[in-house]
Order: C-alpha cells, then structure tokens, then sequence
C-alpha cells in the first residue's frame, strides 16, 4: 500500500488545525469536533496495532481509562499541573498497556482479542472495585481543564491543544510506518512465522508496538478527562474499544487516510443524528458486519482498489491504442 | 388624484394593514424552554420514558391553563442514551443553542452526576426529578436540586419504620452489589445500632447472580424477623420467591422501594410485604389532583403510576412555581434563587416541597403494605408508615462517597 | 445435622445443579459451533436472551402456557437458526482463519440484537418472568423445593444426557465429531462438510435457546443476563477447552457449584475476579484448553 504523501499529510495538518478556529462559533460543533479529534487519535493508535501489526487490541480503552483517572488524581489529589501529570500518566498507562500485553504475546488471531477483552473486563471491574482511585460507579466529575499559564485551558484554547496533538500523532504514525520498525510490523502482520524465520524479533517488536499504542490510548484518556469533565467506568469499557476498531475498519485499516475517513464519518454520528440515536446500535453493528463481509479494507480501501481498477483498465486500453499503431 | 396614486395608496393601504397583521398572528408569546436530558435507550429506557410519560402529563395541563407568566412550557427532551458523555454533549447543546432557562430530566444517577459538574460549572439551575445518590447534593452545591430523597435516607426510614414496627427485631439484609444498593444499606447499617436493630445476616451478592436459594437458605437459618431484599433489577424477584419457597413469610420481607412494574413482578405471592415509596395509588393523602392523575395516567398506560411518574409530573410545576416566584423566565439566577426560597407542597400528595442550602429536598418517605396484584394491571396497597426526616440526619455525605 | 444445615446442603445442590446445567449447556452450544464451523459466537448471550424474552412474549401478550411457548420458542429458533445460516454465517465458510471474522461478525450482530432489545423489550418492562410449568411444592425431608424448579433441572439434566448420547453414538453425532477432528479427512471419507456446519450451527443455536427457556422457566430476569451470559459462556468454553463438549460440561457445573456456595465461603468480588482469573490462566498458558477435543 502506499505510504501517505508528505504533501497530503501537511495539507492534512494544516486543515486540522484550522478546523477549531473556524467551528469556534458554533460550541456545540466545537465540542463535536473536540471529541472527534480525540477519537481520531484514539483511531491512529488503534489502528497501528490492527491495522499494521495485525492485532486487535480490544483493551484499548481499559488503557485509556488507566491515564485518565491517573492524570485526575495526579492533579486533584496530589496538585501537580496537568502538562507534568499527562506525561506521567501516559507513561504509567503505556507500562501498564505492555505489562497486560506482556502474557498474551504468544496468542495471535482469535485468541488474542479474547484475551484482550478478558483482560478489558478485568480492567472495567477494577475500576468498579476499586473506589479508593477510582470513586467506583460514581465516577468524578468536575474535573478542571488544564492549568495555562495561571489561568485554565478551554474552549477554543483546549480545543486547539487536542488537534495539535492529534495531527502530531498521526505523523508520528506515518513516520512510524515508513520506518523500518513499520516494515517489521507488517512483516509480523503478514506472516510471524516467517518473519521470525528471516531474523525480526519478533516478540520485541510486539512489546515496542504494545507500548507505543498505549501512549496514543493514554493521551486520548487524559485528554477526555479534562475535555468532558467527567469520568466513570463506563467512559473506558469494551464498547469504546469496539467502537474506536469499527472507525479503523470501517474506514480502512494499515493506511493512514482509512482511520481519519472512519472517525470523521462515524464519530460525530451519535452527538449529531439526534432522532437516529435509538437505532445507533443497530446501525453500528449492521456496519460492523458489513465492513467485514463486503468491505475487509474499509472504506479507504474499496477506494484504491477501485482506483487501481481504473487505472489498469486505463492503462490495458492505452497499450491496445498503442499496438495499433 | 389621479388613478395611478390611487392605486398607489392602495396598495400601500393594504401592505400597512398587512404588516400590522402579520406581528398580531406572530404575537404568540415565547415559550419558556428547559432542557429535558433523560433515558430514552439504553438500560434505563424504562424508567427515562416513564418518567417522559409523567412529564407530558403535566405540561399539557399547565399549558392548557395558559402557561407560565402568560408564556407556554415546552421541556425540549433529549435522550441521553443513559451514557455520561451523551448527557454532556446534549446538556451543552440545551445550554449553548437552545439557551435554556434550566436543566431537568434524568433518572440515572450516573448521568445525573454527570450534568450536575456541567450545571455547577455554567451555573444553569438544575432540577434532577429521579436520582437519589447523595452527592447531588453536597455540601457547597448551588445549582443542583434533588427531588427524590437520598438513598443512604432511605435506609435510615427503613431502620426507623422497623423500630416503630417491631423494637429490638433481628433483621437479615440480601442485596446486590450495585452502587445504589450499597447506599441504602450503609444508611441502614448506620441507623440500625441507633435503633437498637440487630442485623443478623448480611448477604451482598455480585453483579450477574442469578440464583440465591443457598442464601436464602443461610437467612433462614439464621431466624429473622424481617428481610430487607433488594437486588439489582429482575433479581429482586429470584431472591424474594426463593425465600418465599423456603418459608419465609411476605409478612417477613421489606422492599426498600418499589414501583409498579415491581409490584407486578412480586405478585400476589407478596401480598403482606411491606415497600417503601414516594408515591403510590394507596396513600393516605392522596390529594384530589393526585387521584385524577393516577385516574388519568392509568388510563392512557394501562398502568398505575408510580414515585418515577410522580416526581416528572411534580417538576414542571415545581418550575411553573419557582418561575412565578422568580416574576422572570429570562434570569437564570432569580429562578434559582426561587427555587432555592421555595416552600410549597406535592401537587398529588401534599408533601412539602422544601430545598436545604445543598439543594436537597426535607426527605419523607412512605412504607406500603401489598393488600393484592391483579396481574399486570392493577394493586392495592395500604399505608403503614410515614416519615419525613432533615437530610442530614445522618452524615449521609461521609456515608456514601 | 440440623434442619437449618440440611437447608444448606439441599438448596447448594439444587442451585449447583440446575445454575450447572444450564450453563453446560449454553456452552456446549457456543463451543460445538466454535469446535466445528470454527465460529466463535460471540452473541450467544443475545441468542439466549431472545429465548426468554419470546418466551414471554408467547405467555404474557399470546397468554399461551409456559409448556406451549418453550415449544413455540424452539420452533422459532430453528427457523431462524437456519435463516441466519443462510444470510450471513455460510459467506464466511471458506475464509482462511475465518474465527477472527466470525468473531468481530458476531459481535455486530450483538449490537444489532442489544439495539432491537432496546427499541421493544426495554419500553415495555424492566423484567420479566414466566408463570410455572407446574404449581406446588415437593418436600425432601425439611427441604420445599418447587415442582417448577425440580422440572426445569430434570430437563436440563437429561438434554444434556441427550446430547452426550447424541454426540458419540448418533451418525450424524458423529459425523460432526469427525468434522471437528479433521475436517479433509471427514469430507475425504464422503462427509457433506458444509452440511454439517451447517447442522452444527443450528444444533448449538437451538441448544442456546434452550438454555435461555430453561433458565427463563426458573428464574425473573432482566435485559441484563445476556452480558452476563456471553461471558460466562466464552469462560466455561475456554477453560473447558474450545471444542470440547464435555469440558463445557464438567466446567459449566463447576461453575454452577461455584456460584452457589459462594457466599458461604469468599466475598463476592472475588469470586467475580475469579473466574476472569481463570480463564485468563488458561489463555495463557494452556489454551487448547483443560479437556481435549
């Protein structure tokens, strides 16, 4: 597949982050795309697992649920400012991301998202049964916005902060994946038998992955702690994970176009379509199913093929006129 | 004048007289708008479009009647999809481009808690019809009010009915181990020494049982005089028939709430237990408006209503009167101010109606006995027990954090 | 022994029994189909819950017996086992490592039924129970046990007999277990593959349902057993061994057991942390399971 052009990223970037200045007008937009752009990094981290390792991490949110309450009590309970705290807790969750990944690393396939989603419903349970962190089924609320120089980060302000951190990740995932790390991601994805044959560590590569994809989780969980206000078991069960691989796979996973396209479509559904919302689960799992019968390369991907259709029929006519000649 | 500037006034005759009509058709006043968040899909579907169904109710009448300060009510009801970010988001909409004048609407303590940080922080009145966990109301609250008492209360009523009842009773306590349960019963736990309670069995099950004939059976060994059951949902039956079918007796068991669609599900097997409410077709104080609403409600539902429909029919004119207090529609300060000042009584009961500087409401709460079910479609029940109480009469807000 | 610990040991019996049979069966439900057709289905909870729920449909709107709506309900649920065949299930027969699809496959169509669960059932009750097969009560020395009760455990106790005679003695029972063992050398001995998937995919299914009638027979239940359930069942099937009928079984009673006693002997949250443990060990370091094929 091809990488994505250096053009088409930064034109991408600078897209994305004038997006909140245009929408500010509308806060209910705004809030809209906030929370889209947290999905989409949410999407890029996911999809580097699935889409370029070939794993489906369904404990993506557990991950993200450990950074979000971790940076509330960094900043509540211990007073540190958010930009110290975020990293920590990044950090803390991508540790925790691998320790949890560290048993299942032999396991592939199906195995390897059951295990995923037993250790997701661990990860939810915990943080039912733990309340001293946690505050339970309660959740906190009134969780502040990032301090700022004195003042606190919001609105637009915060806004632009999570774009600019979405639109870094994304191009730190397509250095990634030109990178011969990437190269060795999808040799695992493509056969990891082979790949271990002809030399890549497999098992450490695994474990970089594992990590890298917990610190895009974690920095999606502390970000929404702080752009919602509000957190509880609930924000981080397995039904956010299944909805952040559907954007992957729907709009094309192991390209870097596919999980914008996905987020951008499906993500703003349930804050937009009011009178659609009590048809949403069916709809989300009608296109579940859907992407994986009809569509194994979501949408992104139906494009290219389509485009290398056209273009090989284009080309067979051309060499017809040719020959004629 | 000459044809043409004849036709000209006219003309200019008629677009005057038109103008002048047009604004007198236009002049329907404004309605008053309050943003209404509730469950309309997801696990609390049932009691969100209960609660809906109350809502409907009194807002035609108050409207009929010609409305608030001469302008209609409207409730623009969102559903929430019983999801804390959903609540947020619609809450956010409610506020920023419809410009409610307040919020109401959910019956899910998670979500309420939810809005409740948005409320505080925008300082939008925020009326929460059904939700009882107390930190709505904790100290330092200023936007929130709570109409359905709290639930760490609701225990506390409980230890005090059963002293009234019986002096000195053994009591065992089944419950599941959700977050509202745990509320009652550590409001219970704390009241019972104080009312010289002795609990002799307490069995708290995990999220997912299904069935608790063992339990049951260690609860009998233990020979209380009353049960207090309360699980999770269709749980509560399971655990209330399997000690029925070991020999406990309805006599023996204590709900700590319950409406209609539980007393179905209890059925005629329960005929003599005892639940508590906060609105129920066989008060004793049922005022004259409470009856025609029952009459009313069941009529068009097929069903009786119970403390869920109540408060959502309550709350409009809770609103209506606080609004009035107020003298505007357009200040969101005086209205809460109004409602904080508030002291008026139930429309379908004759409770009072009076806000703590928390936002919590003076708690009351009813204990009905099961006189009969007739199937799916109606009950009766009597009054045994009634009791108001000052929130903090107990440290409700270390109890339950 | 006292009356009061005869009680004890009678109803952890009763309780083990029938909480063990039908969760042996639902996983012996989900791990034939996974054993066989190589589907993990990962909507069996919703399969069980749309069991009961029409169940009580056919007695509570239809106002038919509980005897008559089980029977309704099965014939229904083959139906629709075979539609769901047909649709959407076969497209996927040829797939190399199809468990993965069939896995993600399963959990849309989870959604799908949580979503139509939520736009019916959800409005018109928040819960729901059967009228009993039969009224009464039978009295085992100081122990009532309800005749309703003891019904659905004998018939839980003998489908399940039924299905272990079934699997190793009947041809067509053994024709699965020969798909289920090695599939090119079943279809190279004459075996109609497809079938067989396809009866293994309608005899699971209706193997689900039937829990889902047994268990709305004995007990009230809400929109939330089918979570519930799915998980359970995935559980029971892992640590049983996927494909493994009589793990799902020997592991779906102890489960049964497990939840009965567990409040004579640990809290309930670790009982819950448990058996995620469990299956989470197993995963890890045995996962083909306690029980061979």
């Amino acid at each position: 597949m091809k990488p994505a052009s250096d053009r088409a990223l930064w034109i991408f970037a600078a897209a994305a982050l004038a997006l909140p200045i245009i929408a500010d007008g509308n806060k209910f937009l705004a809030f809209v795309l906030g929370m889209t752009y947290i999905s989409l990094l949410w999407a890029t981290g996911m999809n580097l697992m699935y889409g370029f390792v070939g794993l489906m991490p369904l404990m993506f949110a557990g991950v993200a649920g450990i950074a979000g309450y971790a940076v509330v009590h960094l900043t509540r309970e211990l007073g540190w400012s958010f930009w110290l705290a975020m990293p920590v807790a990044t950090v803390m969750a991508a540790l925790a991301g691998v320790a949890l990944g560290l048993p299942s690393l032999r396991l592939k396939g199906f195995y390897f998202t059951l295990c995923s989603l037993v250790i997701q419903t661990v990860l939810t349970l915990a943080f039912i049964f733990f309340p001293t962190y946690t505050n339970g089924d309660t959740g906190i609320n009134q969780i502040a916005p990032p301090d700022w120089f004195g003042g606190q980060l919001k609105g637009l302000g915060l806004e632009l902060m999570i774009a600019l951190f979405t639109v870094v990740g994304i191009l730190i995932c397509a250095w990634i994946v030109r990178s011969p790390l990437g190269q060795r991601f999808v040799a695992i994805r493509e056969d990891d038998i082979l790949a271990e044959a002809i030399g890549i560590r497999v098992v450490r590569c695994k474990i970089i992955a594992f990590f890298i994809v917990s610190l895009y989780a974690g920095v999606g969980g502390c970000f929404y702690s702080v752009y919602i206000g509000f957190i509880s078991p609930r924000a981080f069960d397995v039904l956010v994970s299944m909805n952040i691989w559907l954007f992957v796979a729907f709009g094309g996973r192991g390209t870097i176009a596919g999980p914008i396209i996905g987020t951008a479509i499906l993500a703003p559904i349930p804050f937009l379509l009011q009178d659609l919302q009590a048809f949403k689960d069916i709809l989300s799992g009608v296109l579940i199913i859907v992407v994986t019968l009809l569509m194994p390369g979501g949408i992104y991907g139906a494009w290219l093929a389509r485009r290398r259709r056209t273009q090989k029929a284009m080309t067979d006519s051309a060499r017809v006129q040719e020959s004629r000649v | 004048m000459n044809i043409k500037l004849k036709t000209c006034a006219s003309a200019i005759a008629l677009a005057a007289a038109a103008l002048c009509a047009a604004p007198a058709a236009a002049q329907s006043p404004r309605p008053i708008k309050i943003g209404f968040v509730t469950e309309l899909t997801g696990p609390w579907t049932f009691f969100g479009t209960s609660c809906v169904a109350g809502l409907k109710f009194a807002t035609d009448e108050i409207n009929k009647a010609g409305g608030v300060l001469g302008r209609p009510l409207e409730f623009i009801v969102t559903d929430n999809q019983t999801k804390s970010d959903q609540a947020l988001a619609a809450s956010r909409n409610l506020d920023i481009n419809d410009k409610v004048l307040a919020l109401s609407g959910p019956t899910s303590s998670d979500v309420a808690l939810a809005m409740y940080g948005y409320a505080e922080q925008q300082k939008i009145p925020f009326l929460v019809p059904v939700a009882a966990f107390p930190q709505l109301t904790k100290p330092g609250t200023r936007y929130t009010f709570r109409i359905e008492p709290d639930a760490a209360g609701w225990g506390y009523a409980m230890a005090k009915y059963i002293e009234q009842v019986k002096p000195g009773a053994k009591v065992a306590l089944m419950h599941s181990d959700a977050a509202l349960m745990r509320a009652i019963m550590a409001g219970f736990r704390y009241q019972a020494p104080r009312s010289k309670l002795n609990i002799v069995a307490d069995i708290m099950f995990p999220q997912g049982s299904s069935d608790a004939t063992v339990q049951a059976a260690q609860v009998r060994a233990a020979a209380p005089d009353y049960v207090i059951v309360s699980g999770a949902g269709a749980f509560d039956n399971v655990i209330t028939n399997q000690l029925l079918d070991l020999g406990i007796k309805p006599q023996q068991i204590i709900h700590p709430y319950g409406i209609t669609t539980q007393v179905f599900g209890w059925g005629q097997r329960s005929v003599g237990s005892i639940y508590g409410t906060f609105f129920d077709v066989g008060l004793d104080s049922l005022t004259p408006s409470g009856k025609d609403f029952i009459a009313r409600f069941d009529a068009a539902n097929n069903r009786p209503p119970s403390y869920v429909e109540n408060y959502c029919y309550v709350t409009p004119y809770i609103f209506k009167e606080a609004i009035e207090a107020a003298g505007t529609a357009d200040d969101r300060e005086k209205l809460r101010n109004a409602i904080s000042a508030l002291n008026t009584k139930e429309r379908t009961s004759g409770v009072p109606i009076v806000f703590d500087k928390n936002g919590a409401r003076k708690e009351y709460m009813y204990f009905q006995e099961i006189v009969s079910v007739n199937g799916k479609r109606s009950y009766q029940s009597k009054q045994r027990f009634y009791i108001e109480w000052d929130p903090e009469v107990i440290p409700v807000y270390d109890l339950v954090k | 022994m006292t009356d009061a610990q005869i009680l004890i040991l009678m109803s952890t019996l009763s309780t083990g029994l029938i909480l063990g049979a039908i969760f042996a069966l639902v996983a012996a439900g989900v791990t034939i189909v996974y054993g066989c057709v190589w589907l993990p289905n990962a909507s069996n909870g919703q399969f069980f819950l749309l069991a009961s729920l029409a169940a009580w449909t056919f007695t509570a709107s239809f106002g038919w017996t509980s005897l008559a709506a089980a029977a309704g309900v099965l014939i229904l649920g083959t139906a629709l086992s075979y539609l769901l065949e047909w649709i959407l299930i076969r497209r996927l027969y040829d797939t190399p490592n199809r468990n993965v699809a069939y896995f993600v496959v399963t959990l849309g169509l989870t959604q799908i039924m949580t979503g139509i669960f939520s736009l019916t059932y959800a409005k018109w009750s928040d819960q729901f129970t059967l009228p009993p097969i039969i009224e009464g009560i039978t009295m085992f020395g100081p122990f009532p046990m309800p005749n309703n009760r003891l019904v659905v455990m004998g018939v839980s106790l003998l489908v399940l007999v039924l299905l272990f005679v079934l699997l190793r003695y009947h041809p067509y029972g053994r024709a699965l277990r020969a798909v289920f063992q090695n599939r090119e050398a079943a279809a190279l001995r004459g075996v109609n593959v497809r079938a067989i998937y396809r009866l293994s995919f309608v005899l699971g299914s209706v193997i689900i349902f039937l829990g889902g009638i047994l268990f709305a027979l004995a007990y009230s239940y809400d929109l939330t057993v089918a979570w519930t359930m799915s998980i359970t069942a995935f559980a029971i099937m892992i640590i049983g061994g996927p494909g493994s009928v009589i793990g799902a079984l020997v592991i779906g009673m102890t489960f049964g057991f497990t939840q009965a006693i567990v409040s004579i002997f640990a809290s309930p949250t670790a009982a819950t942390f448990s058996y995620l443990g469990a299956m989470l060990l197993i995963l890890l370091f045995r996962p083909s399971g306690l029980f061979k094929r």
